[in-house]
């Protein structure tokens, strides 16, 4: 688990934008996943992104209009996988982050902590090679927090994925083991941090 | 993926409502005002085609170029072995002969002078034979007072023109017109009853005559003014009224002889082409009009909903979804929420069939 830390303005959004091609370099060379992201076309950004890495977000961005196992389910309907084992990889996450009793539950029904918990399971659903987690824990209290990344812990250490943090949240530092700082879009220092 | 963005939309109220409202709406009101104009468009068809010209009419070359003033001395001479000939080639036709004529109508009073005068417009048909061109003019429901002719010599008059001449059912009156050759003529008749049509140029002075009457008041035996034709099946059919009437010119018609026949269309009689026409363009430039207004709205209302989920999409890019896709779901939802406002935009009280009843009763 890695963070990407910084002031406000330091470019830690931009440049997970980038390790996650959604945005592209204005210039020099972004390598994820062994994929030229400065070279990459559309198309092959999308199935990057859908193959293989996840997103969290701030504000979770789950979709409103669907419950726990449809958010869940949405990025392997992107994967045309077959439904049963769909089936089974969705309520496999659901289990994950414990929101079995909420699977039919839409996203106005559930707390903070609680839609967190559903975001990650939509990251960890397809259980990506990469996570990119924008201030997974900027709207949550402590311990919904330390929920939040005791379960990111958990599944970077069961299913062997990377997360990328980008915070500046002091709380997330205990859980890492990479800090870089970032000041006016340049490494400020990038050292290994003790993690739990 | 179908099923999911189906969930999407229907759980959504603020994808759909607006929309669906809108498309309902305006289908509703498309369909209504369609079907009023074609309503109207086949009222108007019928009564001109059963009072005027049917669906196809035969007249002489000489009288079609003097069509609007109806010069029954320029009518058709010995047509019955060709009247013959005409419904056997075509036989998905119902041919009737009629006479149009003008005659000053003379109401005598007890001493037999002359009590009062008015001009009357006539139509001679054939009243006996069977109750074909009777039903079709609707005789019975035009009936205000007395009955229908049961003999020769029994004419129906317009129920205005009797209020204005004083004539009463049961009168005897006398037309006086001219023969085909150009001599006077006069004859008696009985008032078997008075009508109303509906149609004002009518009911201010027409009368209703046995064509076999009129045919010996104006010397025209074995002719008509006109020859109508109407489909077996009651309704115009334009392709087949042009095929029909291009066959029968080509085969009977000549150029060079102003009294050989001449097969008219109905949409070549007068300016009803013109009015079927400007009927049809109504039609298509209210429904271009139309899907451009609702188009606008809902472009509008897609936007305003496209900011609103503005969040959605970036996310769905961001999982992975490729905007070729989102924009495909976009265009299925839309096509999706397009049926739902349809469906009952089309079930609702503007059913065509309704509608174009209303309105052929209405007219």
């Amino acid at each position: 688990m890695h963070l990407i830390t910084g002031f406000l303005g330091s470019g830690k959004t931009t440049l997970l934008n980038i390790l996650g091609s959604l945005d592209t370099p204005t210039q020099g060379t972004v390598e994820v996943l062994k994929t030229k992201i400065h070279e990459i076309k559309q198309k092959e950004a999308s199935r990057l992104r859908s193959e293989h890495i996840g997103f969290i977000f701030q504000t979770y961005n789950l979709l409103p209009v669907y419950n726990v196992y449809e958010n869940v389910e949405f990025p392997l309907l992107l994967l045309k996988m077959d439904a049963n084992k769909r089936e089974k990889m969705v309520k496999d996450a659901i289990e994950w982050v414990g929101l079995t009793d909420k699977i039919k539950s839409r996203p106005n029904q559930l707390s903070g902590g609680q839609c967190q918990r559903v975001a990650i399971a939509r990251a960890m659903v397809k259980k990506p090679d990469l996570v990119l987690a924008d201030e997974p824990t900027a709207n949550l209290d402590t311990e919904n927090s330390h929920n939040i990344l005791d379960t990111m812990l958990k599944l970077n250490r069961e299913l062997k994925t990377s997360f990328i943090f980008s915070t500046h949240d002091p709380k997330v530092i205990g859980y890492l083991r990479r800090i870089i700082r970032l000041i006016d879009g340049e490494v400020q220092s990038d050292d290994l941090a003790s993690g739990i | 993926m179908f099923k999911f963005l189906l969930k999407g939309v229907f759980r959504d109220r603020h994808r759909w409502l607006f929309p669906v409202l809108i498309v309902m709406f305006a289908v509703a009101l498309l369909i209504f005002t369609f079907s009023f104009l074609e309503g109207y468009k086949g009222s108007y068809i019928r009564q001109t085609a059963r009072f005027n010209t049917g669906h196809l009419k035969v007249v002489s070359r000489a009288y079609a170029e003097m069509l609007d003033l109806k010069p029954y001395d320029l009518a058709l001479l010995d047509i019955s072995e060709e009247l013959q000939e005409y419904k056997q080639r075509y036989p998905q036709l119902d041919w009737v002969e009629r006479i149009n004529f003008g005659a000053l109508l003379d109401v005598p009073d007890a001493e037999g002078e002359t009590r009062v005068q008015g001009e009357v417009i006539g139509f001679a048909i054939d009243l006996f034979t069977d109750d074909t061109e009777s039903k079709r003019l609707q005789l019975a429901s035009a009936l205000k007072s007395g009955k229908l002719p049961a003999a020769q010599r029994e004419i129906l008059l317009s129920a205005i023109a009797a209020e204005k001449l004083e004539i009463q059912v049961g009168d005897t009156i006398t037309l006086i017109g001219s023969t085909v050759f150009g001599a006077m003529s006069m004859q008696n008749f009985l008032v078997s009853g008075t009508v109303e049509f509906g149609i004002l140029s009518l009911d201010q002075g027409a009368v209703v005559a046995d064509l076999n009457d009129i045919r010996m008041m104006l010397d025209m035996e074995d002719s008509a003014g006109e020859i109508l034709a109407f489909f077996k099946s009651g309704e115009y059919e334009r392709r087949e009224a042009t095929r029909i009437a291009n066959d029968f010119n080509a085969r009977y018609s000549d150029p060079e002889d102003e009294f050989s026949p001449q097969m008219l269309r109905l949409s070549d009689q007068g300016n009803i082409g013109y009015i079927l026409t400007m009927l049809d363009y109504s039609v298509l430039w209210m429904s271009i009009g139309f899907i451009l207004v609702l188009g606008i709205v809902l472009w509008n209302a897609g936007l305003l909903n496209s900011i609103r989920r503005y969040g959605e999409f970036g996310v769905r890019l961001a999982i992975g979804e490729s905007k070729r896709r989102v924009y495909w779901s976009l265009l299925t939802e839309a096509i999706i929420v397009g049926h739902r406002g349809r469906i009952p935009g089309e079930s609702s009280w503007a059913r065509p069939s309704v509608c174009i009843s209303i309105t052929s009763a209405w007219i």
